[in-house]
């Protein structure tokens, strides 16, 4: 008994640090995220943001890397002379979008999916859990660079479609790749509700099946979602960038994956026009995981498949 | 309002639940599991019905069946089960969508599970109404305040806008019987409505169980494994073992006669406040039956303390006492009989030789 007892006063004193730097980190992941969406939002208003096109010119000259990392341009000029700062926020608009898009498209779809499958079992469950093994089956990446290519050429054939932004298509693409791990958990915590006893409680007086899943699955499913949609959107964002690696970027405006892609080759020449974007990208990835980490322990969910 | 239409324009008397053999059997990779096998009972407009068993009786499956809230897979039903003179037995949930909730409803066993978390409690009172009944959400609201009164739960306009969180388990018992009695059900079955709930907000919650009942003219099936709970509080008692009815009776009858050693078993199994400290509890020994593969005969007879080999052989029917028509059993050599007597002198020599 004493020792119990000992023992676990020490491992209380030992727990506290460990969740302390818990805390800071996603509260560090949420402050970068709100500095970022900010100046995201107001880049156009902001008077220390320099405008998309803005050159920042060496002696009245256009220069390819003309700045490094100072106070002209903070975090320098990139091959054409733009201010990789303003740059990157303008990037972090794009990326955020497209990563954004992307989850509302896959956990739209998956979650509808997983939601029918997990709450009607039967042949319904079965018709999404082949859609879903398949979708996992394939390999993403490849999965990817066939679809935006077959869009293209769709695109080509089909003028009515002009109007799909290339961002659009990325978009689409990663949301569609993002269906099946979120049907996969959405179906997973289905199941689980569906046998709790307020939903047979809700079906014993009557309810239909429709009403049972708005009201009483749909709003209990609500905080594992948004766990699994922010540690996806860090995912998917990363997603975007490799993408972007390959050539499949968006080339205006810059997305932080292009702004890598069109750097990377002058890396020993101008280091600060790849290092940057990339610390953009992996500070905002790594947020959303902080964020996503600290959601998943508050509404004690597993991370199954993400 | 709509619910005192309905209620003046029921029938009062007759029967209102008549179960003829009704099998639930569901098919399990063991082999076909006989939850319930061939219950036959009828239950009159009104009255109130305790059914008591051990754990995997099958009694909360017969409440189940009942509904029809069953798997839809790898479940079998057979016999029949009539409603208010309608067959529902083999009705789709579709149809019986209906029937719950406007004709008959359930009480859960654990509210602290059975109430939707992240709903407040006016707005799971007033579902139902809203449903069946196609009430404004104002006019769901001002009956759902009214129903709160109804079960005794005090500042009902605050507690409507409560989340069951706020709320105790008796409390939450109390909404649920609320929401059960919502739109007026002619049957309500309750499945150990008091188990998960203290000892002194048992009583309670029985008691307005009870009242409403009787207010409202409702009939009532309360299934639970303590005879205690359905003694004060039921008109008939229906004993379970092993997927049957064994014995069944109205209250004061079987209390005072009872016949079948295994409700005997069952009441001594109680403990008695005047009995010394330390005196050792009545057990049923051995465990209860496979109902996979149930015994031969009597399914009691393995644990049967007065058990002949007839019992082992043949299995006996359900059959009414000479006294009383109502009393039904179904054992060989039932209570009082000259063999019981016979065994129960052996078994006491036996003992006092061993001690």
């Amino acid at each position: 008994m004493t020792t119990e007892l000992a023992s676990s006063t020490h491992g209380a004193a030992e727990v506290k640090p460990a969740r302390k730097a818990r805390h800071m980190g996603w509260m560090f992941g949420t402050a970068w995220l709100v500095v970022l969406s900010f100046c995201a939002l107001f880049a156009n208003q902001l008077p220390f943001i320099r405008t998309y096109d803005a050159k920042v010119k060496v002696a009245g000259q256009a220069k390819q890397y003309g700045f490094g990392p100072g106070w002209t341009a903070w975090l320098g000029t990139d091959n054409s002379s733009h201010d990789v700062f303003a740059r990157s926020i303008y990037g972090a608009r794009e990326t955020l979008f497209i990563g954004i898009g992307a989850t509302i498209i896959g956990l739209t779809v998956g979650g509808l999916l997983g939601v029918l499958g997990g709450y009607y079992r039967g042949w319904v469950d079965r018709a999404v859990s082949i859609i879903v093994d398949c979708l996992l089956a394939m390999p993403a990446l490849l999965l990817a660079l066939l679809l935006i290519q077959r869009t293209d050429q769709i695109k080509e054939t089909i003028t009515a479609l002009g109007w799909l932004t290339r961002t659009e298509e990325i978009t689409i693409t990663l949301g569609i790749l993002a269906i099946a791990p979120f049907a996969r958990i959405v179906r997973a915590q289905t199941l689980g509700l569906r046998e709790r006893d307020f939903v047979l409680a809700a079906r014993s007086l009557g309810a239909k099946s429709r009403r049972v899943i708005w009201r009483e699955i749909m709003p209990n499913l609500v905080p594992a979602m948004v766990t699994v949609a922010v540690t996806g959107l860090g995912i998917l964002i990363a997603a975007e960038g490799t993408l972007a690696f390959l050539g499949l970027g968006v080339a205006r405006p810059q997305t932080w994956g292009t702004m890598i892609d069109a750097a990377r080759d002058d890396l020993s020449k101008a280091w600060w026009a790849t290092i940057f974007p990339c610390l953009f990208l992996f500070l905002t990835v790594l947020s959303f995981n902080f964020i996503g980490d600290h959601l998943a322990r508050k509404f004690d969910i597993r991370e199954a498949a993400v | 309002m709509n619910i005192s239409i309905q209620a003046s324009s029921r029938e009062t008397t007759g029967p209102l639940l008549e179960l003829n053999d009704v099998r639930t059997h569901f098919q399990t990779p063991r082999g076909l599991v006989r939850a319930v096998d061939g219950v036959s009972l009828t239950l009159d407009r009104g009255r109130s019905l305790g059914i008591v068993g051990e754990s995997g009786s099958g009694k909360t499956i017969l409440s189940r069946s009942i509904m029809g809230l069953l798997p839809p897979r790898g479940t079998i039903r057979r016999g029949s089960i009539r409603f208010e003179g309608r067959e529902i037995g083999g009705l789709s949930r579709r149809a019986m969508r209906d029937v719950w909730g406007k004709e008959m409803a359930m009480i859960f066993q654990d509210p602290m599970t059975s109430l939707n978390p992240l709903m407040k409690i006016g707005a799971q009172i007033a579902e139902p109404l809203r449903l069946h009944l196609d009430m404004s959400r104002s006019d769901a609201w001002a009956t759902a305040e009214r129903l709160m009164n109804d079960v005794r739960i005090p500042a009902a306009g605050r507690r409507l806008r409560q989340y069951p969180h706020e709320l105790s388990g008796g409390m939450r018992q109390r909404i649920m019987i609320a929401i059960a009695m919502a739109c007026g059900p002619t049957l309500l079955l309750a499945d150990e409505p008091t188990t998960a709930l203290d000892v002194t907000v048992q009583a309670q919650i029985l008691d307005l169980l009870g009242e409403q009942r009787r207010d409202r003219n409702m009939s009532l099936l309360l299934v639970t494994h303590d005879l205690g709970v359905v003694a004060g509080h039921t008109d008939d008692i229906g004993v379970m073992y092993g997927g049957k009815l064994v014995e069944m009776a109205p209250t004061a009858e079987l209390f005072a006669n009872m016949k079948m050693p295994y409700t005997e078993a069952l009441l001594q199994s109680i403990p008695k406040l005047a009995d010394a400290s330390h005196t050792r509890l009545n057990v049923i020994s051995g465990r209860p039956p496979d109902l996979v593969n149930p015994p031969v005969g009597c399914r009691f007879s393995p644990r049967c303390p007065y058990v002949q080999d007839r019992c082992r052989d043949e299995e006996p029917p359900l059959v009414p006492t000479v006294e009383d028509p109502r009393h039904t059993y179904a054992c060989w050599y039932p209570v009082g009989s000259p063999e019981y007597h016979e065994t129960k002198a052996r078994r006491q020599r036996e003992a006092e030789v061993a001690a």
